[in-house]
């Protein structure tokens, strides 16, 4: 009983660190993509809360907490209070089998506690699939409660948009577990020790240099499609603001608005993260083993295992700011062709491939 | 499609030069906004701004009551209602000047057709309200403007029989507008 209590305390308290960081980067993350895009587009951003904007976050969420909460007359309202919540728990949960930091154990009072990974199980990756195909559930429903027409044309794209490019996200995918045999993101990780070139993105085998299992195409068509699954520019055809004014969230207002923002900031972040670790190598470091252990610190490796991961991660966050900078929006139908027609055949071929040359070179 | 362009759309050229384009306006960073309330661009020499009636430098308006800026505005935002000046029968004055400045598309064109040089434009543009109809001016208040627009006013002309009305004043006698 106490054992139990105790475990439970400690996963409760290593999710709340989780949910802290998570938060805390979404806060970040809306503060930083308005400076970049601003700084990109030779404007300044938010300048006007704290020394350069920088308090425009806290400013926003105490705005958006006061703010009235509408319910549009007609409204389904337990599904129009649903959706957001519905968006937001599943963009967070997807978390808690994401691998900060190197796979170690530690002992807490007499548990054995794995401090990086809220919870290391053995089908990580299908677990945060199948969590983000539940999110758009809350598209869907937030789009067809609201009793509006812009509302309901928004859920009904996101819905399509969201299945078609959910394929290309799972069918990317598999080539990287064919090569990690594994579906376990820790382990999908821990195959990528060693050195750049041992990134699935490169894919040599342990023993060499040579990259043979290359992932590359699927690294392509996983940052693309996952862009188009977070529904980021230029793929945010659900909340297309030039003919749908906010889509699916157009009737939201005050915290379930909120609610729905730092859901898609959530989701970019978790695609950030599982692209970082199954195609970049998540926590390890582009070369083998790590600085604080040749210099003989290895009870401090950690920290740079966690500092390569944040780099990954935030690289990617990057990448999506500027791709947002850059690119227009596509049209309906250059959307879907491009998911059918180009992305679906890299991916099936990519799947191919790899599974023959896994079978010609297996791994190790 | 020939191998060349074949490559690029494979490689995604097009987006990548715009990737670049971007990039590099984020590396040579230099705002080509203003942090308005804050700082505020210097405006031309010949801004147009806020209209204001004009005094001769003893006090008394220079408007003669003409109604010609009246007739060449464009968007009819003066209304001017004119009457003799007291015991001067052969002087007039405007009784009631009116702008409405919600209309106004300050193009100028009254002050170019003011006899008198009685109308003249400030530098003053920050004008937004929460009542529309304090856009609604009469002419004490457009006087005020003037007043604090323009502190150096022009002499009242010495006019060769008081029965002429005073018309024509020499250009180098227009009212300098503040720097
Ligand atoms: S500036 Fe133009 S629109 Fe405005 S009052 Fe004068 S003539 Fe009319
Ligand atoms: S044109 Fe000049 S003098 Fe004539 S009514 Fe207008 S402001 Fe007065």
């Amino acid at each position: 009983m106490t054992e139990l209590s105790l475990r439970l305390a400690v996963t409760f308290a290593q999710i709340m660190a989780e949910m802290g960081i998570v938060v805390i980067t979404i806060a970040t993350m809306t503060y930083f993509e308005r400076k970049v895009l601003g700084w990109m587009q030779d404007r300044m951003g938010p300048m006007e809360v704290g020394p350069y904007g920088i308090l425009q976050p806290v400013a926003d969420g105490i705005k958006l907490f006061f703010k009235e909460d509408i319910t549009p007359a007609g409204a389904n309202k337990a599904m129009f209070a649903l959706a957001p919540i519905l968006t937001v728990v599943t963009a967070l949960i997807g978390f808690a089998v994401i691998p900060f930091g190197p796979n170690i154990t530690m002992d807490v009072f007499g548990i054995t506690v794995k401090p990086f990974v809220v919870s290391d199980i053995n089908i990580g990756i299908l677990y945060i699939l199948a969590f983000a195909s539940i999110g758009t559930y809350g598209i869907i429903l937030g789009g067809w409660s609201s009793n509006s027409k812009y509302s309901l044309l928004g859920g009904l794209r996101a819905a399509a948009q969201v299945i078609s490019y959910e394929l290309n996200v799972g069918l990317a995918i598999v080539g990287v577990i064919l090569l990690a045999g594994s579906l376990s993101i820790v382990e999908i990780t821990e195959a990528q020790t060693g050195g750049f070139w041992h990134w699935f993105i490169w894919g040599a085998r342990p023993d060499g240099f040579f990259p043979i299992h290359t992932q590359i195409f699927a690294f392509v068509v996983f940052v693309i499609s996952a862009m188009a699954e977070t529904n980021r520019i230029p793929f945010d055809l659900p909340e297309a603001e030039s003919e749908l004014v906010a889509g699916f969230m157009t009737e939201y207002s005050g915290m379930r608005f909120a609610f729905f923002v730092s859901a898609e900031y959530a989701n970019m972040t978790l695609v950030s993260c599982v692209a970082a670790s199954l195609f970049l190598g998540g926590w390890n470091a582009p070369y083998p083993g790590t600085i604080f252990g040749y210099v003989g610190l290895e009870q401090l490796a950690w920290v740079e295992h966690i500092a390569w991961f944040a780099a990954k991660v935030y690289f990617f966050l990057f990448v999506f700011v500027w791709i947002r900078a850059t690119l227009p929006r596509l049209r309906y139908d250059q959307l879907m062709r491009f998911g059918w027609k180009v992305m679906l055949p890299i991916a099936l071929a990519n799947v191919i491939v790899t599974a023959i040359a896994v079978y010609f070179f297996p791994r190790g | 499609m020939n191998f060349k362009t074949w490559i690029k759309t494979i490689t995604f050229y097009d987006i990548l030069v715009g990737m670049k384009a971007t990039m590099s306006h984020l590396l040579h960073y230099r705002s080509i906004t203003l942090q308005y309330p804050h700082e505020k661009r210097t405006l031309p020499d010949n801004y147009r701004g806020m209209l204001a009636l004009l005094r001769y430098d003893d006090g008394t308006e220079k408007c003669v009551g003409c109604d010609l800026c009246e007739a060449a505005c464009p968007s009819r935002v003066i209304r001017v209602v004119s009457a003799e000046v007291p015991g001067e029968p052969t002087k007039r004055y405007s009784k009631e000047y009116y702008m409405d400045m919600t209309r106004c598309l300050f193009c100028g064109m009254c002050v170019d057709a003011c006899p008198v040089d009685a109308l003249g434009m400030t530098r003053e543009f920050e004008w937004a309200v929460y009542d529309k109809r304090q856009l609604h001016l009469n002419k004490e208040q457009l006087l005020a403007i003037g007043d604090r627009s323009f502190p150096v006013r022009e002499k009242q002309l010495e006019l060769q029989h008081p029965n002429v009305a005073f018309f024509n004043v020499a250009f180098k006698n227009l009212p300098q507008k503040p720097v």
